[in-house]
């Protein structure tokens, strides 16, 4: 019997998913004994197989070169894996939701024509499973390499393959202290970025020191590698709950945690809150009264 | 699940608007029984639901009629749920469908729009009854001991009786009340048999530094120059409900009404005098300067009344309305510790959130603080919620619609209080204003401010206590920062946030609800962009 068949599809993002992939080493040749690579970005073929076991996608739907691709892979695939922030969440990308594709190809492009070879944008860029069904869903800009082999190793096998539903405060190290506290005072004077704190302390609840933390309002199942660094999640596993929008959450979650005055003075709360869900989100891009959503 | 719909007339008062059978034409369809009653208040009626729930197995129950407020104030009026509960139906699946203050009183002048209104809001009554979760009551025995707040002749009075009925009194007092009464020449009599007797507990100089519990199982800890001491009684009557500090340290543990001065108020100053939203607490209304001996007595009396007819009883029931957590869920992030204003969230060894039932208040602040959805609160959960705003968004309305978040403790009993101010002027508020009763401020999460607009809605109202009046003591303030930091979302999505609108108000300000329906519409008729709206 013939090993079951795998491919990969890069779409609208920057491949570093599977360059998350690629990093997995030996990972890699156990992946490769249980399925057989038939079309990937490293191969050079330019259509997928009209029948494939497993189809990992990687990118969210920002055109319409995408969205083809996207559905060929679909057409193709028994299970789709949508692996990385763009594919299950609409990614980074979707902060160009914020404005209007005119604003957009103006700023890229100015005056210059635009060439028939490229694709037209779509009207806001989208996540996968806003066009077709997804079997497996993998978040995380790009995800732990473990998680990315684990899913496709579950979709060869037909194994089922569940995502962490903790947020990231369950796996991660750093102590809480005055959080625990009862009391009305906030945990911190002031809101500061990073470089702003004269002492980080290694230890300490980043929120706790004033710092805005994402990881009460994301997922778990990256490792904390970030927190663990010093470094502030910044939400890329997405919301552990979908039907929950990250950037709300944020609101409602730290409003009576931290200075609600210095929140709203926040450099990009909107870009913090959002940074890889705005195109989940209950409002995924701005309401335009005029032309609506001007796809 | 069979679901009962009683409607009530209320002595006409309905249907002299609303057409009870349309409204409720949709309805019916799914419900076992449905009757339509001149008043279910009236005599037998009680009776007659308890027969329907025993024959055809009800499971839910929606009153449809007069306000959520009319069933929660007093034990007469609680009798009607009793009783529906006593035949077998969860008394988190009884549901008020209020069509009489809030709709058929509300829009005299449109009896179309009231009756889509009445329909809307019975279906989303029925909804919350057959989505409620069932609740699971503890019996316990009251303890026959009262704590009293500050020693006046009120308190001597109302403790006299409580000892001659067998009951342990504690007095306390913030100076030297029980010297001084034992000292008094008034009252005499009185003052000496309650200071020499072996069941009371006289402390002078005292703090209430903790508090915990509900009716008939309350833990006080106070700090005297005795020094600290934790006493168990069954309930708490406040004296001296004029007494700031007093009150301020109640609220630190316990839901107490304050007034414009910070005055503890009662549940109703005409009807219930005593009685406030905490069961177990009662107050001796605030006299007047120039009040009788026998005012003073009166007022005693009726305090004292209060507290026996609620502790003499064999049992009560509770069914507490704590918040849950969800452990598979619960990562420990913690910010429902912080945002408890009654620290009954805290982190247990196990990294897992843990809720102290006896000070939960079931406001749900933590379940909207909670960012991975690890919280509800079985009064109003979060599916109901969200499905509430859903359904609303679907009634039918020409030009703009609005709905109101209405909080239980100001929002929702000053838009009752409308009716009042409707009925002066002789017109109503626009009939598509929908309302959606929350228990508190705080209850609001951002994520049905967003969902409203995307259904639909043109505005969002949401009313909030006003500046330290707030039950759960911040409730208000903290929507406030959320729904203020909500506001840069909608900009930045192109919505106008003149479209969400925050309206402190105190329960009795009916003139002022109706006039900030009207305002809502006016800002909102003179919008051109940002119109909310599904894309």
């Amino acid at each position: 019997m013939s090993k079951p068949t795998l491919a990969t599809v890069a779409l609208g993002g920057c491949e570093g998913c599977h360059v998350s992939l690629l990093d997995s080493d030996e990972g890699l040749l156990d992946l490769l004994a249980a399925a057989d690579l038939v079309h990937s970005p490293f191969n050079g073929d330019e259509e997928i197989p009209s029948r494939v076991d497993v189809v990992m996608v990687e990118g969210a739907i920002t055109n319409s070169e995408d969205l083809r691709r996207l559905m060929a892979a679909r057409a193709a695939a028994t299970t789709l894996v949508a692996v990385g922030s763009c594919a299950v969440l609409g990614g980074i990308g979707g902060l160009r939701n914020l404005n209007r594709v005119s604003e957009v190809t103006a700023e890229a492009f100015g005056d210059a024509e635009k060439s028939e070879l490229l694709p037209t944008l779509q009207g806001r860029v989208r996540a996968v499973s806003d066009f077709v069904d997804v079997d497996i869903s993998v978040p995380g800009c790009a995800p732990e390499t473990s998680l990315i082999v684990d899913a496709l190793v579950a979709a060869i096998s037909g194994d089922a393959h569940e995502l962490p539903r903790r947020n990231l405060c369950d796996e991660c190290p750093r102590e809480k202290r005055t959080l625990l506290e009862h009391s009305s005072e906030f945990v911190s004077d002031n809101v500061y970025a990073l470089m702003e704190l004269d002492v980080i302390d290694e230890k300490q609840c980043l929120l706790e020191q004033g710092v805005i933390c994402m990881g009460p309002m994301t997922r778990e199942g990256c490792g904390a590698k970030c927190t663990v660094m010093n470094v502030p999640c910044r939400g890329c596993m997405g919301p552990s709950r979908l039907e929950f929008e990250q950037g709300g959450k944020m609101v409602d979650a730290l409003a009576a945690v931290l200075p609600a005055g210095a929140i709203m003075y926040m450099d990009d709360l909107i870009g913090t809150g959002y940074r890889f869900s705005m195109p989940v989100s209950v409002f995924p891009a701005a309401y335009d009264h005029e032309g609506g959503d001007d796809a | 699940m069979p679901l009962g719909i009683y409607v009530s007339r209320c002595g006409g008062r309905v249907d002299a608007v609303v057409d009870i059978d349309q409204a409720i034409a949709g309805v019916s369809k799914r419900a076992a029984v449905v009757r339509v009653f001149d008043d279910v208040f009236d005599t037998g009626v009680a009776e007659r639901i308890a027969r329907d729930v025993t024959d055809c197995e009800l499971d839910a129950v929606v009153l449809a009629g007069h306000s959520v407020e009319h069933y929660s104030k007093s034990l007469s009026a609680n009798h009607l749920r009793e009783k529906i509960a006593e035949a077998g139906v969860n008394p988190n699946r009884i549901v008020a469908a209020n069509i009489l203050e809030q709709c058929a009183l509300a829009h005299p002048d449109d009896p179309a729009g009231a009756t889509t209104k009445a329909s809307a809001i019975i279906d989303v009554a029925a909804k919350r009854a057959e989505m409620a979760e069932a609740l699971e009551g503890t019996s316990i025995e009251p303890r026959c001991a009262v704590m009293i707040l500050g020693v006046t002749a009120e308190a001597v009075v109302a403790a006299q009786r409580l000892l001659r009925l067998g009951y342990s009194v504690v007095l306390a007092d913030r100076e030297d009340g029980c010297e001084r009464t034992g000292r008094a020449q008034s009252m005499h009599a009185t003052a000496s048999y309650v200071m020499g007797h072996p069941a009371a507990e006289l402390v002078d100089s005292a703090r209430l530094v903790d508090g915990d519990g509900y009716l008939g199982d309350y833990h006080i800890t106070l700090d005297s120059p005795e020094g600290r001491s934790t006493y168990r009684v069954g309930g708490i009557l406040l004296a001296r409900p004029d007494h700031t500090e007093w009150v301020d340290e109640l609220r630190h543990h316990f839901r107490v009404d304050v007034d414009d001065e910070g005055f503890a108020r009662s549940l109703d100053p005409s009807m219930h005098p005593a009685e406030t939203v905490d069961e177990g607490i009662m107050v001796v209304p605030v006299r007047r300067a120039d009040a009788l001996e026998r005012d003073k007595v009166a007022a005693a009396d009726a305090a004292a009344m209060a507290l026996v007819l609620r502790l003499s009883q064999s049992t009560v029931t509770h069914y507490r309305d704590t918040s849950a957590v969800d452990e598979s869920l619960c990562g420990g992030c913690a910010t429902c510790v912080r945002t408890c204003a009654f620290g009954a969230c805290s982190i247990g060894a196990d990294g897992f959130s843990h809720v102290d039932e006896r000070r939960c208040v079931g406001c749900g602040k933590c379940v909207v603080s909670c960012p991975v959805g690890a919280r509800d609160i079985v009064n109003s959960p979060h599916d109901y919620l969200l499905d509430a705003v859903r359904s609303l968004a679907e009634v039918p309305a020409e030009g703009d619609k609005v709905i109101g978040f209405l909080c239980g403790g100001c929002g929702y009993p000053a838009a009752d209080h409308g009716a009042s101010e409707v009925a002066n002027r002789g017109r109503g508020y626009p009939a598509s204003f929908l309302p959606v009763r929350i228990p508190c401020g705080g209850r609001l999460d951002t994520l049905y401010v967003l969902e409203a607009f995307k259904a639909g809605f043109d505005a969002v109202c949401v009313y909030r206590c006003r500046e330290g009046h707030c039950h759960n003591l911040v409730g208000n303030l903290d929507m406030d920062r959320r729904i203020n930091l909500l506001r840069t979302v909608l900009r930045s999505r192109n919505l106008d946030d003149a479209r969400l609108r925050i309206v402190d108000i105190s329960p009795f300000e009916g003139e002022r609800f109706v006039e900030s329906v009207e305002e809502v519409y006016a800002t909102v008729g003179a919008l051109a962009n940002g119109k909310g709206g599904p894309l």
